[in-house]
This record gives C-alpha cells, structure tokens and sequence, in this order.
C-alpha cells in the first residue's frame, strides 16, 4: 500500500554526458575532428553561431563585442555562455584592465576547423581498397541491428524467446546501470523499475542511455575512454550500408569494436572480419539524441483491444497484461487488476503504461480522441492511486511537552533542520525522522540544561 | 362503526391485491449449474461446450497459444475473423468485411462483448441451434466461417458445429387443424425416431389419409416469408440496417473490391436465401400425426434422442381457430432491426416459436404487436406488472387497429370482460399463484385455460422465475410463443429453459449500433465513489448484520452526492428517477428532499398519478422509486437516472434499470450524451464488489463506466449533512431503525405520500477541497461534472 | 518533560483509518498496534507490523475490488 518512491530514470543528453567528464578527458577528446564536429552539431543554434564567428580568430574577443551580436537581454544568451564554457569550446581569458574576453579551445579549434574543411589523418575505420565478397545491403543491416538490439530487450524482460547470445558484457551493463538487478540465490539478473522505464523509450534513446551506461565502465575494462568515445563520434559519421576497415585502430578500439558489435552497433561478418558496417543504430546516436523521437520506420500496433506478435512487445505486455489467446499474427490479452497491481508493484507507473499503450496503439484507435478509451486510463490510474492510500513513514514521535513553549521550541529546531516529518500543535504532538531524532535529543538535553 | 369495516376490507382487498401481484424477485444469476442438474428439457448435446473440448499449449506467459496448430492465409488482412479452438471469435470491427461477418455471428454464436475495434463472440451449443433452427445449415456455416477466418479453420470447431447442429433444427412439432404433427424434410430421421417405441405409441394413424410408401404423410413447406409489411414505408429495405451506417453506404461500392470474392459470393447467397425463398421454390416434408395427449412424451424423448423439436405454427392453414380483426395501422412504421427480428420469425411462412432480444426502450412492445398483427389469431400477452399490462394495453392501441372492445386485461385491478376478446394481457404472477382466487378470477382462469391461443407474447422473460414460467406454459396452450427480453444473460440456467421452454433466440440487437442511429438514448454511465464517512464506517466495521447495507445506503456522502446530482440536472431541466432497493433509504431520502416516491405498497391509482405527474406536471421533476420500477414502467421523459441502493450483484437488474432512461430523446443531438446513469456507490464497502458486478452485463454491450471519485462542483453546494452533529444524528437513526428496515423492498403499511417538509441545510461549503487536475477527454462537448477528476 | 516513541507515522484518509482502529481493536493480528491515535487522518503505529498490515489491507481491497463470482 506504501507508495514506493518512484525512481525516474535520468537519460542525459550528450551535452550532459559530456559535461560530467573530467576536463583532461574533454580536451583529449577534442583531439578528434569528429567528436568535434559531434559537440558542434549538439549544441544550441546561438552557440554554433558563436562557434563559427570565433572559429578564426586567434585573439580573445572581449565579452562586452561578444554581447552585442545578439539583441540586449536575449535570455538565451547566458545559457549559451555558459554551455560553451562547461564543454570548455571557448574560456575566458583577460584582456587589458578589467576587461576579459573569450577565446575558442585551441584544440578544439584547429580539430574544427579540420572537420569543416578537411585535411589531417584519415578517420579511423577509412574504407577499405577491396570491394566485399559478402556485401550487405541496408535492409540486411537493419534486421540485423533489429535483431541484436531486441536480445538485449529480450534478456531485460525475461522472455526465452531470442534472448540468447546475450554474454557476461551486455549482462554486467544491465546490472551495473541498474537497468536489472541480481536477487540473491537467482542465476539470472531480472528487470528493475529503471529497466521498465528504459524498454519503454524509444529504440535510439535506448542505445544511447544504453552506451552511457557502458562507458561509465569501459576504463574498469581496461579500455581507454577517449579513444572509445572518439571512434563512437566517427561511426556516427560514417555511411549506412558502407563497409569500413578495421586497419589503424588501437587495441583498445578493436575490443570497443567487438563490444558494439555484440550490442548491434556494427555488423561485422566474423569477429576477425577485417572490415565492419555501422548499422543505423550507430549513426543514429548523435542525430536522434536529444529529444525522444518515435520509431518511424516502424508501423503502430493494435492494442488493448487487438494485436501484435514481436515476442519482445508481447513480452512487454506480459508485464501489466494478462495474456490469454495467441494466434498468428494476433493477441489477446486483459488488463486487470491483478495484473495492473502486479504491473506497479515492480515500480511501473500507471503514465508509463498508458503512455506505451498510446505508442503502440493500432492505426484504426489513432483516429480517435483519446486514443486510449478514458475509462481505461482513469481505471489504470484508479489502481495506481489505490495504492497510494496509506503511506508509511518511519519515526519517532515525541508528545507529552508540559508546556506549548517547549513544544514550539523543539518542533521549530526540528523544522530548521529539515527533519520534521508531521505535528499537531493541538495535542504537543509532533513526529521527527529517525535520522534526525538523535540531533533533536541532544538539542532538547542542551536546552534543559541552559 | 361501518367505517372501520369498510377500511378493513379495503385493507384485505389490498393485501390480496399484492399477493396476485407483487413484483418478483430477481433471481440470483451468478449462480451457476453444474451439467448435472440441468433440467431434462435439455438434450445432451446442448451442454457440451467446447472449451473444455481442446486443451491448447500454452506459451510462457500462460496464453493459449494457437500459432503452430493455425495456419494464417496469405490475404487474411481482408478476412475479418479469428476463431480459437475454444470457440471464441475475434471480429475486426473496422474490417471492409465487418457487415458481412457480423449478420452471420449473431446468427450463429453469442456475443460476448462488443466494444469499439474488437468484438468477442462465442460459439455455444445454444447458439447453434438458434442457428439451425432458423434455417441455417451444418455446411453453410462451417463453409462460410472457413472463408471469413483470418487463419486455417481449427478442427475441433467443425467438429463442434457438426455436432450440435446435425441432429438439431431437423424436426418440427407443426400445428396443423388443430392436429399435432412431427414434421421433418428428412424422412430418415423420422425413421429413426419412430424406432423409439415411445413415439412410435404416441403416432395417430389416421384412416383415408394420402400416405407414402414408408407411411409418412408427405407435404410442401413454403418457402416464403409470413410478414406482411408496408414496403413503402421502410424505403430501401435492407439497405438501412443497423450496422450498414450511411457511410458505409457510400463507400459500398469502392469496398466491395476489398471484399475477397468467395466472401461476397457467399453472403450474396445466404442473404438471398433468407430474404427471399421464394425463389428456391417449396420444400418437400414428410410427416406423421401424434395423439395431443402425448405432446409432451414425444417433446421430451426427442430431446433424449438428441433431436429436440423445434415448435413452428402454420397459422394460415389453421382453420378452426378463427381469425381475428387486427391489423398494423398504416402510420405505423417499423424500425429495420424490429423488421428484422420479425423475418426471423416468420421466415418460412410460418411462425417459429422463440426469443427476440432487443435493448430496453427499443420497442419490444412493437415486435410484440407487429407479431401479433402477422399471426392474426387470439393472442395472449404476460407482462410482469400491472402497470406494464396497462402499457401494452395502449401501445396495442397506438400502433394497431384492434377494438378497445377486443382487449381484455387481467390484472387485480382491472378484470374485463372475456368473451369474444381477442386480445388477453394479464401478468405472470396473476396466472401462476396458487392461492385462492375471487370467483370472478377463478372464471377468468378457467376461460384462458379452455382457450386455443394462437400466440403467446412473453414480456420480459428472462425475469421470471423459472418454476413460475413452467406453470403458465402449462396453464396456457398456445400455438407459438414468442419471448421478449432485453437482457439475456448468458451465464445461467435460463437460457437452458429459454431455449426449450420457448425456443431458440431468433435474434439479438446490438446496444452500441442502436445508440449510434440514434433508436436509443446516448447513456453516459458513471459509477460515483462517496467515500464513507468515518463514523459510518465504523459502525459498518463493526456491524454483523443486515444493517450493514443500511449503512452503505444511508452514507452522509451518498446522500449528499444525491442531492448535488439531483439539484445540478433539475437545473438543466432534466427529468430524474432515484432508485433504491431499500425502502427505508427510499423514504428517508425522499421526504427528507421533499420529493414523491412510489414502491411495493404504492396502490395502482397512486403510482399512475405519480407517474403522470413526473411526465407532465414542470415541478415535479425527480420521483424516486422502489424496484417495483425496474422493468416495464415506461417513462419517455426521464433522462437521469440515480442509483443509490440495489439489489446485490444483479447485472439484469442495472440493465433493465439503464433501460428505463433508453427510450431515444428528442432534439438534442448536439450533446455527447443525451442520458446519464449514476450508480452511487460507499466506497471501500462491499457495494464496490457488487458494483463491479452488476456493471457486467452492460460492459459487455459495449457501455464503459466512467468512475467519478470527485463531483465538481458539490464544494459550492449547500447540501444536508454537513457537519458532524447532523451526520451523528443520521446515524442514530440508522442505528435506531431494525433489522427488517435494512432489508430491501417489503410491503410497510401506506406510502406513496412525501409532505414531510425539507430541513433546510445552513450550512457553505465543505472545507478541505481536494487538489484536483484538470482531465479533458473529448474535444466535444463534456459534461461539466466529468471535467475534474481526483488525483490524490 | 517530553515522552518519545519510535514507530511508525501512518497518513491516509478517514475511512481507511477506521479499517486500522477496527483491526487493532478486534486484535486482528493477535496484538495491538497502534500506539497513538493523533488525528483523523493520521495514526501512530508500531514499525513491525507493517508489513502483515499491508498484506491485509491488499487483501481487503482485492476481496472488495473483485466480485465473488469472478469465473
């Protein structure tokens, strides 16, 4: 009945991802063209403004000029500044008097400027001189990162169906992100409530959120981050349904290969394979990053009155559904009480499941308006709130003040510090957390004794 | 002291009143019969249900998983059908061929719930055999269910269908010259059934009869329908029915092309041979005559050979029962779903006895008239009240020619003469009780049970308790019967004596596409949460008997939500009706707000003048009533309905209730809705679990519940029990009352007058108002009350 | 003088309080629970029994939430 704390699970973006890197990483990192070309792009359309004005300029530009190329109190302007400045693109630097100005990372610049107008080393992964015996065409690709991508979504729900070739790597992932959890005594990890909320993104904010969590732990890996974070960016740049070569790349990066490989990243024939081809999924993370984009090359389908096989989306419905029919191309299944309940007692939330239903409603319930019947909705909801009903909270309660001054004394120093959980000045009444009651017990003792 | 006397037998003439007449419970319907105990009127076959008869894998996550025994065909998305081997039938609601399937599946199986995209139907040994019985055969039904299925047609289905259809829909019991005769097109089985030695002791031989070689008596059947209707006055016949909507018609012929061939072929030819059989010429029949006596033996071992008999009248060669001067009025037009149920009837030239279903408010009356108008033999009608006996009486009136002269009514109250009627309608209860009657009832009884009746029109059959329904039959003898209900629920026993008591449902409208062409009423239904006050709940806590539900009805919340719904829809003009099961809560709330009620001991008089009232007097716009109103009480005006106690987990009892406010309303076709129906429900009491329960019926119909936690708007109300005090005092009259109050409906003394003068509540607001958000749900117009809706 | 207690707070509406009262007071779990009653809305209840009440009142809810001939 106790309303759990529901844990939001936190997809940043690049540019957040990018910001809680140490600095001497981001600089190194800026040593790439592409990853330089990859924050560009990411960044807000004022700063990439800013970016192509400064880029050739070699002095520091005084703030007061940098001020005026934009209309005055434009208040975009700030946040640009400071985007710039905690991606370190540009920093301050003091000009004559107390005057400052801003002057581009030069790493960042001559890498830029290289991005844009080409020259330095070849990209990693540059394209091989033979043409491939085995080529394979896009469609080939995309059923195949498909395929790759729903084991990993398989695996997470638990269904037996596709889920193997699931190894110890993208199993570690899962677990270290909390995506699933190990209970003690099970062989296998099961699903969390930040996993629900990550099968029911989108398919790129998936693998983005996904490889977040994996470059948390390619450095425990042994593996060097920025050379890692670098090919990432390049692939991103490559061409779908292009082969590349494996030649020039570090130890380091054929082993960050192998792992992409195994997320459905790039397709590469055998693990020997001297070339490779990106999948979508991989050119996808820096154009589909920052907002949730639907699937478009999927088609929508019928639910909570009609059908779908994927067994990974029947699988998803196993979770707040109850299945009783499967044909051909069509399932039956009923949203219960049981089965709701059971849904939210895992930490799913009553919007997440009305929200995966409206994704994948059936085109005929698209023309409608809601496209979920709102007595679903209000039922779905209903349940959820009939959890919420009681809540419990750990304390301690103190009662039996003599006298209403020591009772708003206590309960005031309680308020100051945060740890007042509920009071009845009525009845002297009032409840403190356990955490704060011993602080609150010495306050009492001390006050006694003045 | 004359006085006295006369009052005190005013007072036993009204207590017999009651007894001939009071209104019957509702039988519990969630029980359900274990196949043993099913009466002998059913065969074997009957019970089988072929759930039971596969057992399918199951996949991992518990579903019967059906992908590796069905094989899906390669155009199956311009087929409409899914069909399980456990019988259940998934219909695309969107498909180009969904009118095509959907005439066929009401035909052939039960619908089990028809919401918007998907609709559930299942096939049942019932359901077969309606499908036989009007004329359907084994290989037309197995053959067009293969061509509207998505996939492979499963093998324990064929099998199914062959096995409750072979034998089934194959015999007739005709009346025929007053003669009985068991009738079949397959001399075959006749054979067989004359090896029983009971039937074969029941055959009447008849001298100088025309006989063939096997001794049979052989004749023609014809093929042609026996209902006469103006053709003019319908336009288009066959064009406008429910379920073919004005848009379909247009696209009608780009769709056409979306139809698969062998589909269209199909229908094509099913719809021909049942709108016109004319064409395929008459049928040949053999038969042999039975000894009257022995009707029943022969129905009965029929049954056990697995043959039961379907009852048919051929009441245009019926010579010795007179015909009787009655005929439609030529302004009397019939809606396209009451003619069809009709052609039903009387598709082979003869009337074919069995149930009709339609909605409440969907003019059942007039498929009873039309009927009898077709039949043009003596006709008796069962109602279930007086007040519905007088109903019918005028509806015979508006839609038929018939001589007042010719009807006769038999009820406690009003007695006219017999002879020479044509007409007869009477209530169940006043032909099956078995207590002493007055005399002049006692020859009444006796002129009804000497007549031969041609046509006996059973109102509201699924309410009637099954042993009081054998006793009528067997009192009245009549050629055909023809059952009206509108909610047939499937899962008990009555649909077992339904079906071979009367006969098979001939048809069976569906609620939503009635809505849809606007023949009824747009219900918004709505289940209201009062939450109970602490120190009501308490006592329900507490409390081990009956006086529970007095506590649950009486609820200061509920109350209060009464009054805010009622005072917010008299507002709007609307016409109300409050039901309550219990009498005690029934009188409190209705004196207590100073408006008229009516329940069991309400004499006749008084409920017409309240009725009349409600219908035409602009100030008395809310009557609250007992359950004696649930069916038949017709009330055109009433658009709001408030439910504040009822009978357990009755599902018939919410429909018939929802049908009270169904009759279509006029000109306001602007709104979303245009009826509303409040169930008021104490929250965490088990009025939620019956609630719940009662809303099945109606669910499945294709109706949602809206669940309302918060009223908008009750905050700003002066309402009555506001504060504690006048809550306590609420509840020391509940607790005062006795155990007998907290029953539902029982006789109590006189009522039916409300001059206790309202308290008038001085009290604002109510403090604490909610945190609530704003939910809209349709761009349309919404009713305010549902724009808010309780978050926390 | 001030009198401590370590428990637990419990915060839900009236109604669902009276369910608590009644079952501390017919001994439902063979023992008191509540340790202080502090308003309509709020109680004060021992921290071990919160789990066998949760069950319980889950239990409650499912019996009044789903009707008894669910088949």
């Amino acid at each position: 009945m106790a309303a759990l704390p529901t844990r939001r699970l936190e997809c940043k973006d690049l540019h957040g991802y990018l910001k809680s890197l140490p600095t001497s990483v981001l600089d190194k990192l800026y040593n790439h063209p592409a990853t330089c070309l990859a924050v560009f792009r990411d960044l807000p359309e004022l700063a990439r403004h800013y970016v192509m004005r400064l880029l050739f300029v070699e002095q520091p530009v005084a703030q007061a000029v940098v001020n005026q190329w934009i209309s005055p109190g434009a208040e975009e302007a700030s946040q640009v500044t400071s985007a710039l400045s905690s991606l370190r693109v540009w920093h301050t630097q003091p000009l004559t008097g107390t005057m400052s100005g801003w002057i581009l990372n030069p790493v960042f610049r001559e890498n830029m400027k290289t991005a844009l107008l080409g020259g330095g080393q070849p990209w990693a992964g540059g394209a091989p001189m033979t043409a491939d015996k085995h080529a394979r065409d896009i469609p080939f690709l995309d059923k195949y990162a498909l395929e790759r991508w729903e084991c990993v979504l398989h695996f997470m729900v638990g269904s037996s169906e596709g889920s193997d070739g699931v190894n110890r790597d993208i199993t570690d992932v899962l677990v270290n992100s909390g995506l699933m959890a190990k209970e003690e005594g099970e062989a296998l990890p099961s699903i969390t409530q930040e996993g629900f909320q990550f099968l029911l993104m989108d398919t790129a904010s998936q693998v983005w959120y996904f490889l977040l969590q994996y470059l948390d732990t390619v450095q425990s890996r042994g593996l060097d981050l920025v050379s890692c974070l670098a090919f990432l960016f390049q692939l991103s740049f490559s061409t779908l349904g292009k082969d590349y070569s494996t030649e020039g790349m570090s130890e380091s990066q054929l082993r960050f290969l192998q792992h992409l490989r195994e997320f459905g990243l790039v397709y590469q024939r055998k693990r020997k394979s001297q070339r490779y081809y990106p999948t979508r999924l991989a050119i996808n993370i820096a154009s589909g990053l920052k907002s949730t984009s639907t699937d478009a090359h999927r088609p929508g389908f019928i639910l909570v009155e009609t059908n779908y096989h994927s067994p990974l989306q029947v699988a998803l419905l196993a979770l707040f559904c109850d299945l009783l029919y499967r044909f051909p191309n069509m399932l039956v299944a009923n949203i219960t009480r049981d089965s709701i309940r059971a849904a939210l007692a895992r930490g799913i939330t009553a919007e997440q499941i009305l929200n995966y239903l409206r994704s994948h409603a059936h085109p005929d319930m698209l023309h409608k308006t809601p496209v979920i019947p709102p007595t679903i909705t209000d039922q779905v909801r209903l349940w959820e709130l009939e959890r919420a009903r009681i809540t419990f909270t750990d304390g301690v309660l103190y009662n039996q003040f003599l006298s209403q001054a020591d009772f708003e004394m206590l309960r005031n120093y309680a308020k100051e510090m945060d740890v007042l959980v509920w009071e009845l000045p009525e009845k002297r009444v009032m409840v403190v957390t356990k955490e704060g009651h011993d602080d609150v017990k010495r306050f009492w003792k001390r006050q006694r004794q003045t | 002291m004359g006085g006295n006397k006369k009052e005190k037998r005013e007072e036993k003439k009204q207590k017999r009143a009651r007894v001939e007449e009071e209104e019957f419970e509702y039988e519990e319907d969630d029980d359900f019969v274990e196949p043993g105990e099913v009466s002998q009127e059913v065969p074997a076959a009957a019970l089988r249900d072929c759930d039971k008869e596969e057992a399918a894998k199951t996949d991992e996550f518990g579903a019967q998983d059906y992908r590796k025994t069905l094989e899906l065909k390669p155009d199956h998305t311009s087929r409409p059908l899914w069909i399980a081997p456990n019988g259940h039938i998934f219909l695309e609601s969107f498909s180009p061929v969904y009118r095509h399937a959907h005439d066929f599946l009401i035909a052939i199986s039960e619908p089990v719930c028809r919401p918007e995209h998907i609709h559930e139907y299942k096939l049942t040994a019932y359901s077969l055999y309606a499908a036989v019985s009007v004329g359907l055969q084994t290989g037309d039904i197995i053959e067009y269910l293969r061509r509207l299925s998505k996939t492979s047609l499963p093998d324990g289905i064929i099998e199914f269908i062959k096995l409750c259809t072979l034998s089934y829909g194959k015999v007739k019991l005709v009346l025929k010259h007053n003669c009985y005769f068991v009738e079949s097109q397959f001399p075959e089985v006749l054979q067989k059934l004359l090896k029983d030695p009971a039937i074969q002791a029941s055959r009447k031989r008849q001298e100088g009869e025309e006989e063939s070689a096997d001794g049979f008596i052989t004749g023609e059947l014809s093929g042609k329908s026996a209902l006469q209707l103006k053709k003019a006055a319908n336009g288009k016949e066959g064009e406008s029915q429910p379920g073919t909507s004005a848009e379909d018609a247009q696209n009608g012929e780009e769709k056409k092309e979306e139809v698969p061939e062998d589909i269209f072929n199909y229908y094509e030819k099913m719809d021909r041979e049942e709108e016109d059989e004319e064409e395929e010429g008459a049928l040949k029949t053999v038969s042999f005559e039975i000894n009257q006596e022995n009707v029943e033996d022969v129905q009965k071992r029929c049954i056990e050979l697995e043959y039961p008999l379907l009852a048919e009248y051929d009441f245009r060669n019926d010579t010795v029962n007179p015909d009787i001067n009655i005929d439609l009025k030529p302004s009397t037009v019939l809606r396209p779903y009451q003619e069809k149920s009709l052609r039903k009837m009387f598709g082979n030239g003869r009337a074919r006895s069995g149930v009709i279903v339609l909605p409440c408010g969907a003019g059942k009356t007039l498929v009873g008239v039309t009927a009898a108008c077709t039949v043009r033999k003596r006709c008796i009608c069962l109602a279930t009240s007086g007040v519905a006996v007088e109903q019918w009486r005028s509806q015979f009136k508006m839609w038929s020619t018939i001589d007042d002269s010719l009807i006769c009514r038999f009820t406690s109250d009003a007695k006219d003469k017999p002879m020479g009627c044509a007409v007869c309608i009477s209530t169940y209860s006043m032909l099956a009780h078995t207590t002493k009657r007055s005399y002049e009832a006692e020859k009444m009884m006796e002129w009804m049970q000497n007549q031969e009746w041609g046509l006996m029109v059973l109102d509201e059959v699924q309410t009637i308790p099954a042993k009081m329904f054998r006793r009528v039959l067997t009192i009245v003898n009549a050629h055909c019967k023809l059952g009206l209900t509108a909610t047939l629920v499937r899962e008990d026993d009555k649909i077992a004596d339904l079906n071979f008591l009367i006969g098979p449902k001939l048809y069976e409208a569906n609620w939503m596409e009635l809505q849809n062409h606007g023949y009824i009423a747009r219900v918004q239904c709505a289940e209201v949460w009062c939450p109970m006050t602490p120190e009501f709940y308490r006592e329900y806590l507490t409390t081990k008997s009956q006086k529970k539900l007095l506590l649950y009805a009486m609820n200061p919340n509920k109350f209060r939500a009464c009054q805010f719904l009622i005072r917010y829809h008299e507002r709007r003009n609307d016409k109300i009706i409050v039901f309550s099961d219990n009498v005690f809560a029934l009188q409190h709330y209705a004196v207590t707000l100073n408006k008229p009620y009516l329940y069991g001991p309400t004499t006749q008089g008084e409920r017409l003048q309240i009725l009349q009232n409600f219908q035409h007097n602009p100030k008395v716009n809310t009557i609250f009533v007992s359950k004696v109103a649930d069916t038949s009480f017709d009330l055109p005006e009433a658009n709001v309905l408030i439910q504040i106690s009822a009978h357990g987990g009755s599902r018939r009892q919410e429909a018939q209730r929802l049908g009270r406010i169904l009759r279509a309303k006029k000109g306001s076709a602007a709104e979303e809705y245009n009826a509303y129906f409040y169930s008021l429900v104490s929250q965490d009491t088990v009025e939620m679990a019956y609630s719940l329960k009662r809303q099945r019926f109606l669910i499945n119909q294709g109706y949602s519940y809206k669940v309302i936690t918060r009223l908008d708007g009750m905050d700003e109300e002066d309402l009555l029990y506001r504060t504690k005090e006048e809550q306590m005092q609420l509840l020391q009259k509940v607790l005062a009352a006795t155990d007998k109050d907290a029953e539902e409906e029982r006789a109590l003394g006189e009522g039916g007058k409300a001059l206790v003068q309202r308290k008038t509540g001085t009290m604002s607001s109510m403090s604490g108002a909610d945190d609530t958000i704003y939910m809209e749900y349709r761009k349309k117009q919404v009713h305010p009350l549902f724009k808010k809706f309780k978050k926390t | 003088m001030v009198n401590v207690l370590k428990g637990v707070l419990v915060e839900c509406d009236p109604a669902m309080k009276q369910l608590l009262l009644h079952l501390d007071e017919t001994n439902e779990f063979g023992r008191k629970f509540v340790i202080q009653d502090l308003d309509e809305t709020h109680l004060f209840i021992s921290a071990d029994i919160v789990e066998t009440l949760q069950d319980r009142i889950d239990d409650l809810m499912d019996r009044l939430s789903f009707p008894l001939a669910e088949k």
